[in-house]
């Protein structure tokens, strides 16, 4: 195999990568950031006098010194890469389906060890708080009784699984895989926009990019002494292990809904990586509560599930009749203790927009400390005084339906006709629970090449946070950017890519 | 290993099979079309057609339509491209039981020639893209050989490939022979050696016979050699051995039966004498050896595959 030609040979065995000072390009100015445009929002890289700020030294005297072929020549080979390892998603249209990647950005986001330090320590305080209340809410609702969390909020969500009641899950683990989307405020602190709490995606990306950046960037690299993340498959291992009750030879599978899948080549680069199963629903089968699949040799029971389909779509039986994607039997095995499933079913109530808000609360509640990550600051609507401010600042504010996603049933305030918000306004007062509301947030920007040179785009950081009969987070993320100038989505359908994200020992 | 992955795994194999024998046939028809008659070439190009495709139209036939045909036409079943798109799907749905290097090599020689119209290809040397197609394979073999285990899913792939090799070469093989016997149009001194050419057996062929080619031991050689990878006998030693291999834990009865099916296939070839056949009997004889390799497929999906669940509970 030819391997993709990356980097000078100086790259490997050269100098380190000393930062030179003074003599550094000017962002908006030189090349190659002659289109690099400093402005309200926080930048990673540079400093609001145009200076580099100190942990992207190295990266910035290393890109001084490469042409733009030679930048584009890199691109290139991160994107072959991809390609030739069919890390890619499908498009269909008139008849053609088009197999496309998403775009990995060649230049590394950076993570110093003391911002990594607040978001390790925040992030594992949220897991702790959220697993907590999701005990509490499928036994006794001891939240709910102290008038904590409103009772309509949890028992009227569609993700409210009566299923679960009165269930034990092990260690209290509902939530075993969690991706919480973070974003760095105009201040420069993280904060936490969205817990993804059911079947986050992503860290497939962020082992593949780490896999072509390093490559990109070796001496870099090595200088700046950035955190390993490889052995997030050992963690994971780890975490579904620790769901069973027993320790010796457990089986484990990972149930993904097929190869049609947008993340399918994520469910078999990690069956890979930690040498499990990979099964689909038609290769399952429960006979008296026992979960089976089915092998040339025979039946071969199962004991840990880490199932990458929906809740609705686990078993025809319980939940959505017309789904062929789970096993017919699954659930009263899991309720039976026979089988463990992770995460467990019924997670999506807690990441709903709504509960969002209450988090802090909930910190405060289960654990008696103080949130170490922020929320984005957000209105309830049920609440009076709130619902009071949004009517009145409705052209600052962006209001969504608890309820939706992908951006149904939102209004963006600044970008809003008056009538759109005089009909919304009237949505609000007709049922105010069902909203929330929320400064409009300004996402940092990062370092991007695209084409030309290195251009300011917006980003936001995924961290995976394991938690079975420990909590582990492994030091590096998704770092999703919007390609598109100005854009503040980063989402990989609406023209958003990934960076790899260096998490630095010091 | 799940009953899923182990069709997959067989059908990547036999589509992998299927590209690379359809690779060559074209590549070697395509260099000595120009050392044949209008009237040669229509009829080797008509025993092609029909090896490939089952189809017995009469000539004349379009040396450029069919190469289309056979190679880049995705509404054909049998398409070199189509074939290789199979074994690329079947490919993604195990990738997980593959070795990275075996996916990549068999992704990249798809994206490779998925862009490839037959006028960019036409103008030049036709042949060249079959035959660095056929490089790619090779290497794609031999990333298979030595980056996979040869665990249970390897017997697999060599159950796909040599069941499907029996299938290729005995149709390859019936066409020249069955049109041996026809007399007028049969297959001259020429046609002989392209047909070792197809199969890849020139060479070994005169290693073992000289270069004096002689129906009677091509067909020795091509059914009986039991060295040459390209020998039906090579094949169904390959399947006996692989079939002793694959789900070893399987009860006894399911193992019986298929082994035993093996075995009588295993006898056929060994016992079978090339003397008996001249007279007529290759057809009716590759017959048999198709047959039994199609009932060696359905027992094992039967006892290893799709078995219901109810029958081992």
């Amino acid at each position: 195999m030819q391997q993709e030609a990356f980097a000078n040979t100086e790259d490997f065995g050269g100098p380190d990568i000393v930062a030179v000072s003074g003599n550094n390009a000017r962002p908006g100015i030189d090349p190659p950031y002659a289109r690099y445009e400093l402005g309200k929002p926080y930048d990673e890289m540079f400093a609001p006098d145009g200076r580099p700020r100190l942990p992207y030294a190295a990266l910035d005297a290393r890109l001084s010194t490469l042409s733009l072929e030679e930048l584009n020549r890199r691109q290139q080979a991160c994107e072959q890469s991809f390609l030739h390892q069919g890390i890619t998603f499908t498009v269909y249209s008139d008849n053609q389906a088009t197999e496309r990647i998403i775009p990995t950005d060649l230049l590394p986001r950076i993570v110093t060890a003391k911002e990594w330090d607040r978001i390790e320590r925040g992030l594992t305080q949220r897991i702790l708080a959220l697993n907590l209340f999701l005990r509490d809410i499928y036994s006794d609702g001891r939240v709910l009784k102290d008038g904590v969390v409103p009772r309509t909020m949890i028992y009227g969500s569609k993700h409210y699984r009566r299923e679960m009641r009165g269930l034990p899950v092990p260690h209290g683990a509902y939530v075993n895989i969690c991706g919480s989307d973070l974003v760095r405020n105009e201040a420069g602190d993280f904060v936490v926009l969205e817990d993804n709490l059911r079947v986050p995606s992503g860290v497939s990306y962020m082992l593949a990019n780490r896999d072509v950046v390093r490559r990109a960037f070796p001496a870099v690299f090595r200088t700046m002494g950035v955190r390993p993340i490889e052995h997030y498959p050992l963690e994971l291992l780890a975490t579904l292990r620790s769901l069973a009750p027993f320790h010796e030879d457990v089986s484990i599978a990972i149930l993904t809904p097929g190869v049609f899948n947008s993340a399918y080549f994520e469910h078999a680069f990690l069956a890979r990586q930690m040498g499990v199963e990979l099964v689909e629903g038609r290769d399952l089968l429960v006979n008296d509560n026992v979960v089976y699949t089915r092998t040339t040799s025979g039946l071969k029971r199962i004991d840990v599930i880490y199932r990458r389909i929906d809740d609705d779509f686990v078993d025809p039986l319980i939940f959505r009749e017309d789904s062929s994607l789970g096993v017919p039997g699954l659930f009263n095995a899991y309720r039976a203790g026979n089988v463990m499933i992770a995460n467990a079913l019924g997670t999506g109530v807690a990441d709903d927009k709504a509960v969002y808000a209450y988090v802090p609360r909930l910190i405060r509640y289960y654990l008696a400390e103080e949130p170490i990550l922020e929320n984005v600051e957000t209105f309830l609507c049920r609440e009076e005084k709130s619902l009071k401010h949004v009517l009145a600042n409705l052209d600052k504010l962006v209001v969504k339906a608890v309820g939706e996603s992908g951006g149904y049933g939102m209004l963006v305030g600044p970008h809003a006709s008056q009538a759109e918000r005089e009909d919304f306004a009237r949505k609000l007062k007709a049922d105010p629970d069902n909203y929330i509301a929320q400064p409009t947030i300004q996402l940092s920007t990062a370092p991007t090449f695209v084409g030309g040179g290195v251009e300011a785009r917006h980003v936001d950081l995924r961290p995976f946070i394991l938690h079975g009969s420990e909590t582990k987070i492994v030091p590096g993320a998704l770092t999703r950017v919007a390609l598109k100038r100005g854009s503040l989505v980063v989402n990989s359908s609406q023209g958003g890519g990934s960076k790899d994200t260096w998490v630095l020992n010091q | 290993m799940l009953s899923r992955v182990a069709d997959s795994l067989y059908w990547m194999a036999r589509y992998i099979e299927r590209a690379e024998h359809t690779a060559r046939v074209l590549a070697v028809k395509l260099e000595s079309m120009v050392e044949q008659t209008p009237e040669d070439a229509n009829a080797s190009w008509a025993r092609v057609i029909e090896a490939l495709t089952g189809d017995t139209k009469p000539a004349p036939h379009d040396a450029f339509a069919t190469t289309r045909r056979l190679a880049f036409d995705r509404e054909n079943d049998g398409a070199l491209i189509t074939s290789l798109a199979l074994a690329r799907d079947n490919a993604r749905q195990v990738r997980e039981a593959l070795s990275n290097e075996v996916w990549e090599y068999l992704n990249r020689l798809y994206l490779r020639l998925s862009p490839v119209t037959m006028d960019s290809i036409w103008v030049h040397s036709p042949a060249r893209l079959f035959r660095e197609a056929l490089e790619e394979m090779h290497a794609l073999e031999g990333v298979t050989y030595s980056t996979l285990s040869h665990g249970e899913g390897w017997y697999f792939l060599e159950l796909g490939r040599h069941i499907e090799r029996v299938q290729l070469m005995g149709r390859l093989l019936d066409v020249h022979f069955r049109a041996a016997q026809d007399g007028t149009t049969g297959p001259k001194y020429f046609d002989w050696l392209v047909l070792l050419k197809f199969c890849s057996a020139w060479e070994p062929y005169t290693k073992r016979y000289t270069a004096s080619i002689r129906p009677q031991k091509i067909a020795e050689f091509l059914l009986f050699d039991t060295e040459f990878p390209h020998s039906i006998c090579f094949s169904v030693d390959r399947v006996t051995e692989a079939l002793a291999r694959v789900a070893p834990g399987a009860p006894p009865a399911r193992r019986a039966a298929v082994e035993r099916l093996a075995g009588r296939l295993k006898a056929a070839v060994d016992f079978g004498q090339v003397d008996d056949l001249m007279s007529g009997g290759v057809a009716g004889f590759l017959a048999d050896i198709t047959r039994q390799c199609e009932k060696i497929h359905e027992t094992l999906y039967a006892s290893y595959i799709t078995y219901g669940a109810e029958t081992v509970l």
